[in-house]
């Protein structure tokens, strides 16, 4: 994998995301407090990416914006990986009345759109991380389930399941030892392919204020302010802009390379 | 792999396409030969009933598809003029002669406005069993005499100084068809049966636009438009670069871009800068806990420092309030009774066995300029322990959390920053902070019978010494209360095409039926 180009970028800039996450701290500013004489301030030594419109160094917020932005992803993807992963299977390995409710429950909630969806839940629980994550399940959760569940389909008429059910074993046993190691790869390829699809829902949602509560400084909300101060300085709609775009390149070039790495089909068709 | 193809010749033609697009914005705002007049409002309409009238956005509307005896001319001294009536004389303090103008006709074959629909217009919104949250504006009024079909007396019950700045001249005083609001029962919302202005209401797209469109039979002077488009726009920075994009005609802009756009105009446009008379404050629900202390009240009063408040939300374009009521107007006072002091405040915290902190809540409408101003009020109350959480809302949801008939929400509300648009008469001011207006524009809950009295008793006083004293007094109790803390009056610019000869009150607000093109 590091071989590939691709791969490499994918995993630099992944990296240099991370990194800026966990040093966040580092950069001798608060992310929140205001001080509003430095106001509009351009790069420098001093201010890496400039200031805001309330004097706030731009660079410790987009790296502050990263913790927000790689939590929600990790977190909203590992609840929609592992939930789907365990309705998928249900569904595809139970019996056919639960896996028709089951289907019509992922389907129902697949038909809503995102921004409706989101729109709704803000509405009755108020912008906040939490409605983020839960907007970001939402959405995903029934994406993979359907995945799992096709894949569980598939597997349950193999001969090494069908001779482990002859063997007497629990479907429990026959799901978590036989099928669910066949399902974990193409799994993490999906949840690797969506974890940009992930941080731009939640940079969406903060934008449009369905986020993140200010002050928190998530990369959705700094662009959005920076589009309300585009006229005064461009830097702030930049420095909003510019992690969103690492962030996605970064992980898509990384889970395109994992699916070809992961998927023996694109294997071998080299 | 399968997908879109395009050839390179397609490509250019995109690209061409993209790339001229942008030529064709500007003159987008300003179509149909210069005839469609674009305009943002800052929210959608709610009511368009005079009585139920929400605010600015309606009242923008209303001034286009009703008309009233009377109404403000646009320039900038506050001066009345002749709207519906062709007379109107006050013949002693508590008479009212007018008659209306010839050619006066009701749209949906309603026949002609009469002396009668006056009658039924100003008395429906004094009747208590209307409940309207205008009924202050013609509390006096005893009953309106109608001598033929189209002359009639207003008659009070007592002088009344407010009517001629607040009641006869905006949205209470616009005449309604008897005939048509009787047939829907009583009132109507966003649908008027019968209209008589300038324009007609058209189309309402909710929360997209609402087009009015030229009244045929209207016999007066002739607008210059076509049609107008008053486009919901609930954030002033985006209006602004709706504006230099040629997408709109006119928006307010918020008061920090005002010293950008002095010093460089808008792209195609133009900005006049005008004194507000409107008030942004503080406000804390006092049956809400912990703010049901007077000691935690004042704690936050003497916490915010407001001048870094306004440098946040206003980059300094606007002046520190010190009351309701604006400089200019009778009852504005010089200073508050509170000011900036962080030991005190902690020191009150400490009296409330509040030392340690405590969290509460802010809500906000969903704009720049107010999610800048609550964090700078985070930020001030973060120093004595308070910890804010912002709740910001979109203009729908924000203006009925404190309205008790629209739920539950008002419970929750413990601060809020609100701002109220004015017109230029101390009694519209103070008129929602009184006892009655609980649950309806009160959202602090604030109960003081002397202030609902002084309130009353403001609005018939004609000595103007007395009225001042009466206005002061009133607001010194608000200070007194704890549950205010007055931030500004604002600033108010106002952004036009520069094809636009706007038509704009002394405070800004917009008269849009007098809107022409520039010759």
């Amino acid at each position: 994998m590091l071989r590939e180009p691709m791969g490499l970028l994918g995993i630099g800039l992944v990296l240099l995301i991370v990194l800026g996450a966990l040093f966040a701290g580092l950069t001798g500013y608060s992310p929140s407090k205001l001080a509003m004489r430095d106001r509009f301030l351009d790069p420098s030594f001093t201010h890496l990416l400039g200031t805001d419109h309330l004097g706030r160094d731009l660079f410790t917020r987009v790296l502050h914006g990263a913790r927000i932005a790689l939590g929600v992803a990790f977190v909203a993807t590992g609840i929609s990986f592992i939930g789907g992963l365990i309705l998928g299977m249900i569904a595809g390995y139970g019996p056919r009345w639960l896996d028709s409710l089951l289907l019509l429950l992922f389907d129902s909630l697949r038909a809503f759109p995102t921004v409706m969806l989101a729109l709704a839940l803000v509405t009755l629980t108020g912008p906040s991380l939490a409605a983020v994550v839960l907007v970001v399940v939402l959405a995903t959760l029934p994406g993979y389930a359907r995945v799992v569940r096709a894949q569980t389909m598939s597997l349950k008429t193999t001969e090494f399941v069908l001779s482990a059910r002859s063997l007497g074993a629990p479907s429990w046993r026959i799901l978590a030892v036989h099928i669910m190691p066949n399902l974990i790869g193409p799994l993490v390829i999906l949840v690797s392919m969506d974890i940009p699809v992930v941080i731009t829902i939640e940079a969406g949602m903060s934008f449009l204020g369905l986020g993140v509560r200010p002050p928190t400084p998530s990369w959705g909300a700094i662009l959005n302010d920076g589009y309300a101060f585009i006229r005064e300085s461009a830097w702030p709609a930049i420095a909003g802009g510019l992690p969103i775009i690492i962030a996605t390149l970064g992980f898509t070039f990384l889970g395109e390379t994992l699916r070809d790495h992961l998927d023996p089909r694109l294997r071998q068709d080299g | 792999m399968s997908g879109i193809s395009l050839s390179r010749r397609q490509m250019l033609a995109a690209l061409a396409a993209a790339g001229f697009s942008p030529a064709l914005y500007r003159s987008a705002a300003l179509a149909q030969g210069g005839k469609v007049l674009k305009v943002r409002s800052y929210a959608d309409i709610q009511n368009l009933d005079p009585a139920f009238r929400k605010g600015a956005p309606e009242d923008d509307v209303m001034r286009n598809i009703f008309v009233g005896l009377a109404d403000m001319t646009p320039g900038d001294t506050w001066k009345w003029r002749l709207d519906a009536a062709s007379k109107l004389e006050q013949t002693d303090a508590t008479h009212i002669d007018f008659t209306l103008m010839d050619g006066l006709v009701w749209s949906d074959g309603h026949g002609p406005v009469t002396a009668d629909d006056v009658k039924f217009s100003f008395e429906r919104m004094a009747d208590p069993k209307l409940d309207s949250p205008y009924k202050g504006d013609w509390e006096v009024l005893d009953h309106v005499e109608v001598k033929d079909d189209k002359s009639g007396t207003i008659v009070l019950k007592a002088p009344f100084p407010p009517l001629w700045n607040v009641g006869l001249v905006f949205g209470s005083g616009k005449i309604v068809s008897r005939k048509a609001v009787e047939a829907m029962g009583g009132r109507f919302d966003t649908k008027p049966p019968a209209q008589s202005g300038r324009y007609l209401l058209k189309e309402w797209q909710p929360k997209q636009r609402v087009v009015l469109a030229r009244n045929p039979d209207w016999k007066g002077e002739a607008p210059y438009f076509d049609e107008i488009h008053v486009i919901p726009i609930e954030d002033a920075k985006t209006a602004e670069l709706g504006l230099e994009a040629g997408d709109i005609d006119y928006t307010w802009v918020e008061a920090s871009s005002i010293p950008r756009f002095k010093k460089t105009p808008p792209k195609g446009g133009k900005l006049a800068v005008k004194p507000s008379l409107a008030y942004v404050w503080l406000g804390m629900n006092v049956e809400a806990a912990p703010f049901d202390k007077l000691e935690v009240r004042q704690a936050v009063q003497k916490a915010i420092d407001v001048p870094s408040v306004l440098e946040a939300a206003y980059f300094g374009a606007a002046e520190p309030a010190t009351g309701i009521i604006a400089p200019g107007l009778i009852g504005h006072r010089e200073k508050t009774l509170y000011s900036f002091n962080l030991d005190a405040a902690r020191e009150l915290l400490k009296k409330a066995g509040l030392d340690s902190g405590f969290e509460c809540t802010l809500s906000i409408l969903n704009t720049t300029e107010f999610t800048s101003a609550a964090q700078a009020v985070q930020a001030n109350l973060a120093e004595i322990g308070i910890t804010v959480t912002i709740q910001q809302y979109d203009s729908g949801t924000f203006w009925s959390l404190g309205d008790q008939k629209s739920g539950d929400s008002w419970k929750k509300v413990q601060l809020i920053i609100n701002r109220f648009s004015m017109q230029p008469d101390p009694s519209f001011a103070t008129d929602w902070f009184t006892p009655e207006q609980i649950g309806v524009w009160n959202w602090e809950r604030w109960n003081s019978p002397e202030f609902g009295e002084l309130n009353k008793k403001a609005k018939i006083e004609l000595d103007t010494q007395k009225r001042n004293e009466m206005y002061v007094r009133m607001q010194d109790l608000m200070d007194e209360s704890g549950a205010y803390v007055f931030l500004t009056h604002g600033a108010v610019g106002v952004c036009t095409s520069d094809k636009i000869e706007p038509a704009l009150m002394p405070n800004g607000n917009p008269i849009f039926h007098g809107f022409k093109a520039t010759a």
